[in-house]
């Protein structure tokens, strides 16, 4: 049953079924027989935390425990939150509508830095206070993972314990500690020191962080017996990782609306600007059996009538032609669709193409990164204009007239030749459009993105300078006069976010304040343009005396200590150092599966040996 | 391959769901009980299922009805069952016959019976049960009536057969039936009457539910 209250202000809001549960696969406990309650909380609107696979994942990990009761929670959009807050509702649970101060463990998931206000503007909608020093107790303990937790330290101030790596083993560590910690009595500072003791874990309170005059990192200096270096978890063997055979499938669009199964984890590329190809590895694969009858099992719990063949490069999975063989002859019959997103240019096939049209036919999109070849070799990206164009013309004239193109600008060493090169390799495609089609009537739609490049903690690009707002701009008005060819439509997004981005992505513990500020000072869902407010922001780094091109953009020495050199994300600075020099000669490097660059993730597998 | 209807309640923390999302909804509870639906065919294929008289995003009904083909010879026994164990928390299957047993074409769908709950944060006022009781016996209540085609002051008279009030604690109980198909009017314009009409009260919450769907001759549709 929904609170009456809630019942009052919902015919008022736009799309109230993302915060009324109720759907198909959640979990509901009788919170009387469970020994642990848990808020797994996305800071986003629902119709994105609802298509995180990682969550799903979790969701159904911890639901498993029997003493364990994990509820769903997320950001409520502004009509939502300012209806909320007249009402005095506080944020609340999906499944059990109580609010989010009853919770023993609130848990945020950090996918990317502009939803850190979020967080806080939460944690103070659900009766819980934003700083970790004002709660005091054991209950309500605030812990984080995710891809933003391998910079853990803007988020310092708020975040009780980060979780680093891979969630499915941790997860359960720290709620086995927890339930012994509330055992044994311990206050939150003891069960703190203790957890800190277990790999993966970050307890930011127990460092003391000190900086050189310049404003740089001098050291960490652990305490209380924590570890100088703490070092990611993994899972080691993803076929016998736990999986969850259900999703909750919404009853609401929401923007992945379909089953998923993970095909591996890690990536053989090593793409220089990638986070995620450099801090998920080592590699590891889920044989074709098993994701067989995951998909069979999550198509048949769900209902959904589309899967997605999820990994950082799907086109790398070795089996993958036998894979949608099989996948297809349990789909074709039921009217399930396959996709398959991030697929390679230099590995597409009209076989392959095939079979992911057999159902439904939807987009295809390649990622050429940059427009010329040098740019292409600093980045890493190892894929030849000839393979975009080849790729194209396959998709031509297996009679796709929908293509999308991604770019980024504002990488290192970019120049105009480097943007002239996108426009040019738009030009081809459209060429090869009317070359290859077999019914240029029908026309075509090409859609060329460029986004604003943010350099990433934990890549090679860490030591970079990310271009300024001003010369974003200027780069993106050269762009839209350059971008003129017919059958192109050229999008961009505004710089502005993609600057912010970047001051927090490689930031330090001093910005917490200025995260304080800027929420206190009204801002939320930086992600979205309608609410995001670069100015709020300046002002609120200006308030706490802090430069936020000291951030962005200064070109770091090699021999820096960064803020996040004490958090392991399997791959080695050394590694990362390493690669940084060889994009400055522009010096490709090959992919795992041709040789070992020696990245050092190995290490972290039983055996030390890599399986590509 | 034959037409199939289904009476549903869509009522709790369902009746948040939009038309379109119900329709997905339903789509993938069929699937997940392995009714033998049929697909449209051609670039986009989907399972074909029609609501008949969506409901408003926020109201619950319990005489909802969806019409789909299926496959199979006859409806799959224990069909109702089924899709019961698989839906989401607020749908519920009542029924599911062929079209062939008695089922009524739409178009013939005339009246709607709706229970209408307004709520009073102090109570409900002295007077308001007999002042809103005599407002609907009048010959004339003319209202601004809001359609496709624009806005009109229509006789609210027109498109509204009974009216019954009941007191139940702080809450009013208004039981009517209403216009439904070409001529629909929402229930919302007896609460926007009141509002209108006697301005002396203030309706604090209104709930709306579907008891009932009619045909021209007030038999119950099926």
């Amino acid at each position: 049953m929904l609170h009456s209250a809630l019942e009052q202000i919902l015919p008022r809001v736009q799309k109230p079924a993302r915060y009324v549960g109720g759907e198909w696969g959640s979990v509901t406990k009788d919170k009387n027989n469970i020994d642990l309650r848990f808020a797994f909380c996305f800071p986003d609107v629902y119709e994105v935390g609802m298509s995180h696979l990682g969550s799903r994942i979790l969701y159904g990990l911890l639901n498993d425990q029997k003493n364990i009761w994990c509820e769903r929670v997320f950001a409520p959009w502004i009509d939502m939150e300012a209806e909320m807050r007249q009402a005095s509702i506080p944020l609340y649970g999906l499944e059990s509508g109580d609010p989010l101060s009853d919770f023993d463990i609130i848990a945020f998931t950090l996918q990317y830095e502009l939803s850190f206000t979020n967080i806080l503007n939460m944690l103070d909608l659900g009766g819980v206070p934003v700083l970790a020093k004002d709660r005091t107790s054991l209950k309500n303990l605030v812990v984080a993972g995710g891809p933003c937790a391998y910079n853990p330290e803007p988020l310092c101030d708020f975040i009780d314990l980060f979780m680093i790596g891979d969630g499915e083993e941790i997860m359960l560590d720290l709620t086995n500690l927890y339930l012994r910690a509330r055992r044994e009595g311990m206050t939150k500072q003891e069960f703190l020191i203790e957890a800190a003791q277990i790999q993966g874990m970050y307890v930011p309170s127990l460092y003391e962080a000190s900086y050189n005059e310049d404003g740089t990192i001098r050291e960490y200096t652990p305490k209380s017996g924590a570890p100088a270096f703490v070092q990611k978890r993994i899972v080691q063997d993803l076929d016998t990782m736990y999986y969850p055979e259900y999703f909750v499938v919404p009853s609401t669009d929401i923007v992945f609306d379909r089953a998923m199964i993970e095909l591996f984890r890690g990536c053989p590329r090593g793409c220089r600007f990638c986070q995620a190809g450099h801090t998920y590895r080592p590699l590891r694969r889920k044989s074709k059996e098993t994701l067989m009858r995951q998909a069979e099992a999550v198509l048949k719990n769900s209902g959904y009538e589309e899967i997605s063949l999820s990994s950082l490069s799907t086109s790398d999975y070795g089996e993958l032609g036998e894979l949608t063989e099989c996948m297809l002859d349990y789909c074709e019959p039921r009217h399930i669709s396959l996709s398959l997103p991030s697929l390679r240019a230099d590995s597409f096939s009209s076989e392959l193409m095939q079979r992911v049209q057999k159902v439904r036919k939807s987009g295809l999109t390649f990622a050429c990164e940059a427009g010329t070849q040098r740019l292409r070799d600093v980045i890493n990206k190892n894929i030849t204009e000839d393979d975009v164009l080849h790729a194209c013309e396959i998709a031509f004239k297996g009679g796709w007239n929908n293509v999308k193109l991604y770019f980024m600008m504002g990488l290192p060493t970019e120049t105009s030749e480097d943007l002239d090169g996108i426009s040019e390799i738009c030009k081809k495609v459209a060429y090869c459009w009317r070359v290859n089609t077999d019914n240029r009537q029908r026309g075509v739609k090409i859609t060329a993105s460029a986004s604003c490049f943010v350099p990433k903690p934990q890549t090679p690009f860490q030591w970079d300078a990310q271009n300024s707002l001003e010369m974003l701009r200027g780069k993106q008005d050269y762009m839209k006069v350059i971008m003129k060819t017919k059958n192109v439509t050229y999008n961009w997004h505004d710089a502005q976010t993609s600057v912010m981005e970047g001051v927090i992505a490689r930031g330090d513990r001093r910005q917490g304040q200025a995260i304080y500020t800027a929420w206190k000072n009204g801002c939320k869902f930086d992600g979205w343009d309608q609410c995001f407010s670069y100015e709020k922001w300046m002002e609120a780094f200006a308030a706490c005396g802090l430069d936020p091109t000291f951030y962005a953009c200064r070109q770091r020495p090699l021999d820096e200590v960064f803020p996040w050199d004490h958090i392991g994300c399997g791959t080695t600075k050394e590694h990362l150092k390493r690669e940084w020099i060889r994009s400055r000669e522009a010096a490709i490097t090959a992919d795992c599966m041709k040789q070992c660059s020696g990245c050092g993730s190995n290490r972290l597998l039983e055996g030390g040996k890599c399986c590509v | 391959m034959f037409k199939a209807r289904m009476k549903f309640a869509k009522e709790g923390r369902a009746k948040y769901i939009s038309h379109l999302d119900l329709m997905h909804a339903m789509q993938r509870s069929m699937a997940r009980c392995e009714m033998p639906l049929w697909f449209t065919e051609g670039f986009n294929q989907h399972a074909y299922v029609s609501v008949a008289l969506p409901l408003s995003t926020g109201y619950s009904g319990e005489w909802e009805l969806l019409d789909f083909n299926l496959l199979s010879e006859s409806v799959p026994v224990n069909a109702v069952e089924a899709l019961n164990a698989v839906f989401p928390e607020g749908l519920r299957a009542i029924e599911i016959y062929p079209l062939s047993d008695g089922g009524m074409p739409l178009r013939d769908i005339a009246w709607s019976k709706y229970r209408v709950t307004w709520s009073f944060a102090d109570g409900v006022p002295e007077g308001f049960v007999q002042e809103v009781s005599e407002l609907f016996s009048r010959d004339t209540v003319e209202i601004v009536k809001r359609s496709k085609r624009g806005e009109k002051l229509v006789n609210m008279r027109d498109f509204l057969t009974e009216v019954h009030l009941t007191t139940e604690g702080d809450q009013v109980i208004v039981e009517a039936i209403t216009a439904a198909g070409n001529n629909n009017m929402s229930p919302e314009y007896l609460t926007r009457a009141v509002e209108q009409y006697l301005p002396q009260y203030t309706i604090q919450g209104a709930a709306y539910h579907r008891m009932c769907v009619y045909n021209e001759k007030m038999q119950a549709f099926r």
